[in-house]
């Protein structure tokens, strides 16, 4: 992976913190990184240039009159009031290349001067277990703080912990060993036998929560449950969860509107054309 | 009628495999490579302008462009080459590389005549910009997507639409005419993928000028005419060219052939 910075352009020291999307259902980490860049007024700062992320182009999808501006498959965006990089993935990950994926990136963060990591994923509704709906849309977290997957910053907002989390699973075990570079993962684990326990550490999340760790980064991940559908809402919902870990005020947004969020402009396309209308 | 179960998931959705990171990798092929008609050729190029044409009525155009001299080829292995002619023919699964003559300046013209998949995109890209290819300019032609066009793509229509690198639209912005005129930006929201998107990508970080036109639809006389007409009065102003053969009623015979092919009448 290599880093190419826009012209005129340098990292800033001072964003200690990256905030980047896992691949999930919905695309909810993708829209939520989408809604603070365009939110913050995030400038961006540089392309990562990644063979195993598959490319893609397109016109400016946060000008409200989109001049051409080039998008590419993975931007740096800076935000300097609020100490952030965050980092936009607008394309899929060629099969079966997720963990070098994630090598790549935690080397990129490791070498750039980022102490903190927070990926933004959700979980699909269908694998649901025990929750808790009493109190709506649920965060839940995992963090590098403690072995068990708790830290007490997240505890405090009321968010749980990923359910099941073992770090002593096989699957976890087996992630750790793969972010571990000169490591020998376990020759014995088969792919082929993914039960209910693997799942959670078989998604993009947890590849990415894996390798981060192995390069001594502090990580959070915040997850919220999901279905396939109009998933702009958990967007919403992770964007907050992550302002608020953040802890930023709503005067690091710049948008008019409840929560001061500014809607990207290719959001009005997110789900394509309206209907014909000649078809009524 | 799409099949909702078997067929290919619309662009935000994800397969299983997809998001599994244990899913194997696929088999390692043989990396992309260039074969050089000259051994003065293997020396690389730093043409002018560097022409990639992907769509069928740009290549069409491109591929009888008489005055135009053979000087590579992009091999990928995993492309048979039996059924080929030995004269270049658009029938062929192949990618040429030829140098216009008589220009002022090297002009080069690549004809993508088999299908890149995205995993192998970055590597032919890798190849055809940047190594022993260096050009100042590049222009790539493909074609509209529909899956990934987020507005509606009129069946009775022709349109295009383009899209920059920094350095194209601060030439532009600099009061230098863009090398393509006329043309919308491409919407937001929609997006470009495959060989074409790498190669966009890899102008825009080696700082190359660079456009990107996709056209729609891909066949028929009207797109034939637009296309041919932004080469003739935008990139190829001032350059002396020739054709050969009646291409414009073999392109439409083409068409024709295509159309009854596609027709829901034979589902």
């Amino acid at each position: 992976m290599e880093f190419y910075l826009e012209e005129g352009k340098q990292l800033n020291p001072n964003c200690s913190t990256l905030v980047l999307p896992a691949l999930s259902i919905g695309n909810v980490g993708q829209l939520a990184v989408d809604l603070l860049i365009s939110s913050l007024k995030a400038e961006k700062i540089g392309y990562l240039d990644e063979p195993n992320v598959l490319p893609c182009v397109g016109n400016d999808a946060y000008s409200p009159s989109p001049v051409g501006k080039l998008a590419l498959p993975l931007e740096a965006y800076d935000s300097s009031s609020s100490a952030m990089t965050l980092v936009q993935q607008r394309s899929p990950v060629v099969k079966g290349m997720t963990i070098e994926y994630a090598k790549n990136i935690a080397s990129f963060a490791a070498a750039n001067g980022k102490n903190h990591v927070i990926i933004l994923s959700s979980l699909d509704f269908g694998r649901w277990k025990n929750i808790d709906m009493s109190s709506g849309l649920q965060i839940y977290y995992l963090s590098s703080s403690n072995v068990d997957g708790t830290d007490t910053n997240c505890e405090t907002r009321g968010w749980n912990r990923l359910q099941d989390y073992n770090p002593a699973q096989r699957t976890w075990k087996y992630l750790d060993a793969l972010a571990e570079q000169g490591s020998v993962p376990d020759e014995d684990f088969s792919f082929e036998e993914l039960e209910d326990e693997d799942y959670y550490p078989s998604l993009p999340f947890a590849a990415l929560f894996s390798c981060f760790k192995a390069k001594g980064l502090k990580v959070t991940c915040l997850l919220c449950y999901c279905s396939e559908g109009d998933n702009i809402p958990e967007a919403f919902h992770l964007a907050e969860a992550t302002s608020k870990l953040m802890g930023l005020s709503q005067n690091e947004f710049h948008g008019n509107g409840a929560g001061n969020w500014i809607i990207p402009f290719s959001w009005q396309s997110v789900y394509g054309p309206p209907p014909e209308m000649t078809l009524f | 009628m799409d099949d909702v179960i078997t067929d290919i998931p619309p662009p935000s959705r994800f397969l299983l495999e997809d998001l599994n990171n244990f899913t194997p990798p696929p088999p390692p092929l043989p990396s992309p490579f260039l074969v050089f008609s000259s051994a003065d050729s293997k020396k690389g190029f730093q043409p002018s302008l560097l022409i990639i044409a992907m769509s069928s009525p740009s290549l069409h155009f491109l591929h009888h462009l008489s005055s135009k001299t053979l000087v590579a080829s992009l091999v990928l292995p995993e492309i048979p080459f039996a059924g080929n002619s030995v004269e270049p023919s658009l029938k062929d699964k192949s990618c040429n590389i030829y140098a216009l003559n008589d220009a002022e300046k090297l002009i080069m013209i690549v004809l993508v005549q088999f299908s890149v998949t995205p995993e192998r995109a970055h590597a032919v890209a890798k190849l055809l910009i940047g190594e022993k290819i260096i050009p100042e300019r590049v222009l790539i032609l493909d074609s509209v997507q529909s899956r990934n066009f987020r507005g509606k793509l009129p069946p009775d229509e022709t349109i295009a639409f383009k899209l920059e690198t920094s350095l194209e639209r601060k030439n532009s912005d600099a009061g230098d005419s863009s090398l393509v005129k006329g043309l919308d930006y491409y919407p937001s929201g929609s997006i470009v993928d495959g060989l074409a998107a790498a190669l966009l990508s890899r102008c825009q970080l080696k700082k190359i000028k660079g456009t990107l036109c996709v056209s729609w639809p891909d066949l028929g006389f009207p797109v034939m005419s637009l296309i041919k007409s932004l080469l003739v009065r935008d990139v190829f102003a001032g350059i002396n060219y020739t054709t050969d053969g009646d291409y414009e009623d073999e392109y439409l015979r083409l068409s024709r052939r295509k159309d009854r092919i596609d027709s829901d009448l034979y589902t």
